[in-house]
């Protein structure tokens, strides 16, 4: 199976990939959003992204939250 | 006494649920970390007490509100538990299930918001999962009180349920160590399950290592752990120890909602989208925000509350004064309790409680926004302006919070999770205009802004917060170095509030208003009355001999820059930091208005404009009330923060007053 990765942020609105690494993120950042299980393999859903480079949405499991764009800039998914 | 305690994800619905089993009401909302604190509540049955814990999402806390959850666990002893889950959103929910079915007490599941899920086209088979995790599963709607009769009626016999046996094997690695760990804690006595301890220390749960360090000596238990993460790295099986903790329960998970899960229907949230499409749009969000809190307070002032006030008024001013007036003339009072019951109490509380009607309102709307799941929404649209001030947006739900008293709003920063976070969010709290400075406000701007009511009090909402976050920049620069912060929120989806809950939470909010107009503002009232009654010629002397002159006459001076010089604005500053509703008490006293428009004519001829937009933005910043400098107390632990936010507050306020003031006069304002 060829990869074919960008980070999250790259993405077009609406479109669903899985989760490849998450790396450099705060340690706070990390484990919430592991108790949210948004985790390497997880398919996850970019939602929309908000006013004046503020938080993208995004959904992982039927559950919405939000984070900010650097963070989601250091989640590596896979295109395929 | 039995205790039984409710456990479970952020946002589940644990509080409803316990209003529902309680005769107790506990503040709910939509939105993760609404309860911040142990609730504690009696059975409806008398079947003993139950306790209402902040949500988790697992037993390893972040945040203050999730320690205050997993200490309960550890120190104390609930004879069993009632673990609430989202059934639309199983997979994450089930997480912490296992976790506490470890702890080894008998535990109920709550499978909570049915309805919600099988409205989404999601199916839970609870007879599958009753059966595989070993304990009863109820379907519950909490919210309605659905299933509620139910999990009381199995509490009743809290005895009869059953033991947990659930028993996740972690493959021989893991077990071995969990083994050794166990027989190291054999000696030790009141502990939790032994298991459960073994498996949260190799997670390394700080509340777990911490409650053992002072018991005992932990290096050995750690040593354990380390061998056996360094086993499961040489076997490529885990990067770290809780990482293979929680990819076997997570398989175990995933492996279970495949037997229990129907999904084959799911339907996307259609209204969320919807309202998320328009809500947080990249272009309209934020205007629309801002047009929401321009209706929030066109509504508690022009439309809706300002008219209900002036029947208030007329009520007080006409039938209750005149009445009293004569009850006291044909019960042959004295001079001195006429003037203490009619000029004290009834123009000292009477004159607060006139701005009830408003206040409630206000309440409502807040409410509707916080049952409805918008609060979340604005997190996430102010977060990049926050961002750049050194905060996050997640403290904005607190500053709405704020709005109607600082005191919870205080506490509801405990849901965020960096430590310097939290501390700048209380710290610039006071700056938030509660509603107990809502009637300086709405008395000032009915003289002299009668045209545009809503307009000058949304003002003055807006210079609260946008001094907090101008000086939420320099103290996260000048006190915390610009340490970054961490931003995540969780989006719940919305739903109609329902009026039963709407009508209580409002009603919960402004009870403390109702109540203290009966205590503090009833003895401010008698005490301030007195004082201006009495002074050092005796009693009954004209108000500007009196004491409150006197008194009020050495703060003047200080004042005079500021525009407002007079004693008699002096006077109202003080007793003003007991609640701030006193400040229109006391005026309504010293100008001996009997209502509302009487103070106002007396007020026109004291206040310019400008001295007014003056008084208003002192009144706005100068300090935080008594009750509020407890709970920052209590929020921070410390004497020094404590008094930088009344020294912040006190220099800012006479800074800004007098700089509007002196520039206002330059211009040639007055």
């Amino acid at each position: 199976m060829t990869l074919h990765l960008c980070s999250l942020l790259q993405l077009p609105t609406g479109s669903t990939v899985s989760i490849h690494k998450i790396e450099g993120i705060n340690p706070i950042l990390r484990r919430r959003l592991a108790d949210l299980g948004v985790l390497e393999g997880v398919r996850i859903r970019l939602k929309g992204k908000g006013p004046f480079l503020g938080p993208i949405t995004l959904e992982c499991n039927g559950q919405l939250f939000a984070i900010r764009r650097k963070e989601a800039s250091r989640i590596e998914v896979n295109l395929a | 006494m039995s205790a039984i305690a409710l456990v479970g994800n952020p946002n589940t619905g644990k509080t409803s649920l316990f209003n529902t089993l309680t005769a107790s009401y506990e503040y709910v909302g939509n939105w993760a970390g609404v309860t911040v604190e142990k609730k504690i509540g009696s059975l409806k049955n008398g079947a003993g007490k139950l306790i209402d814990l902040p949500g988790i999402y697992s037993l390893h806390p972040l945040s203050r509100d999730e320690g205050v959850a997993a200490q309960y666990l550890i120190e104390e002893s609930p004879e069993a538990l009632i673990n609430i889950v989202d059934a639309s959103q199983l997979e994450r929910n089930l997480l912490l299930t296992l976790q506490l079915l470890e702890y080894g007490k008998p535990t109920v599941l709550g499978l909570n918001m049915i309805d919600v899920a099988t409205a989404r086209g999601i199916h839970v088979n609870s007879e599958v999962l009753q059966d595989r995790l070993g304990i009863p599963v109820l379907p519950l709607v909490a919210r309605t009180g659905k299933g509620c009769k139910e999990i009381l009626s199995l509490l009743g016999q809290s005895a009869d349920i059953p033991p947990v046996r659930f028993k996740l094997h972690y493959g021989e690695i893991a077990e071995a160590a969990i083994t050794s760990i166990e027989l190291e804690l054999q000696p030790m006595k009141d502990l939790p399950n032994h298991r459960w301890i073994a498996l949260q220390l190799m997670e390394q749960n700080p509340v777990v290592l911490d409650f053992l360090k002072s018991r005992m000596d932990i290096r050995k238990l750690v040593k354990l752990g380390d061998a056996c993460q360094s086993e499961l790295q040489r076997k490529n099986l885990a990067l770290t120890l809780p990482q293979w903790l929680r990819s076997v329960r997570m398989d175990y998970i995933r492996s279970l909602c495949l037997e229990v899960l129907d999904r084959a229907d799911q339907k996307p949230h259609n209204l969320t989208e919807r309202l998320d499409a328009l809500l947080t749009h990249r272009f309209w969000g934020l205007p629309l925000f801002i047009f929401i809190m321009y209706a929030l307070f066109k509504t508690t002032f022009d439309w809706v509350g300002g008219p209900l006030s002036d029947l208030v008024d007329g009520l007080i001013s006409g039938p209750i004064s005149e009445g009293a007036n004569s009850l006291l003339g044909f019960l042959g009072a004295s001079n001195f309790t006429h003037a203490l019951i009619v000029d004290g109490i009834i123009a000292g509380v009477g004159g607060v409680i006139v701005f009830v009607p408003q206040i409630f309102i206000l309440f409502l709307i807040i409410s509707f926004l916080e049952d409805s799941g918008y609060m979340a929404r604005v997190c996430l649209l102010m977060d990049s302006t926050m961002e750049r001030m050194g905060l996050n947006g997640k403290a904005f739900i607190p500053f709405i919070i704020g709005f109607g008293c600082n005191v919870p709003a205080i506490m509801a920063a405990r849901s965020i999770e960096q430590p310097k976070d939290r501390m700048l969010t209380t710290l610039l709290m006071p700056l938030m205009s509660c509603s107990a400075r809502l009637p300086v406000y709405a008395l000032f701007a009915a003289v002299f802004f009668p045209e545009r009511q809503a307009f000058a009090v949304l003002s003055m909402y807006v210079l609260g917060i946008v001094f907090a976050l101008i000086l939420c920049k320099i103290f996260s620069w000048l006190l915390f170095k610009n340490e970054s912060s961490v931003f995540m929120i969780e989006l719940p989806p919305y739903r109609m509030p329902q009026i039963k809950t709407l009508s209580r939470s409002t009603w919960e909010k402004g009870k403390g208003f109702l109540r203290k107009a009966g205590t503090i503002i009833l003895a401010g009232s008698v005490i301030i009355w007195l004082v201006s009654y009495a002074g050092p010629g005796g009693f009954d002397v004209a108000m500007d001999d009196s004491y409150l002159a006197k008194f009020g006459g050495l703060i003047a001076p200080l004042l005079a820059p500021l525009g407002f010089g007079t004693w008699q604005a002096g006077s109202t500053l003080v007793p003003g930091f007991l609640a701030k509703e006193v400040v229109v008490s006391t005026m309504n006293i010293i100008y001996h208005a009997p209502d509302t428009t009487g103070l106002e004519n007396q007020i026109s001829q004291v206040f310019t404009p400008l001295s007014a937009i003056s008084f208003m933005i002192f009144i706005l910043l100068y300090i935080p009330c008594l009750a509020t400098v407890g709970v920052i107390k209590k929020e921070t632990n410390s004497w020094k923060w404590t008094f930088f936010s009344m020294g912040y507050c006190l220099v800012l306020a006479y800074t800004v007053s007098f700089l509007v003031f002196q520039s206002g006069k330059l211009f040639g304002w007055s």
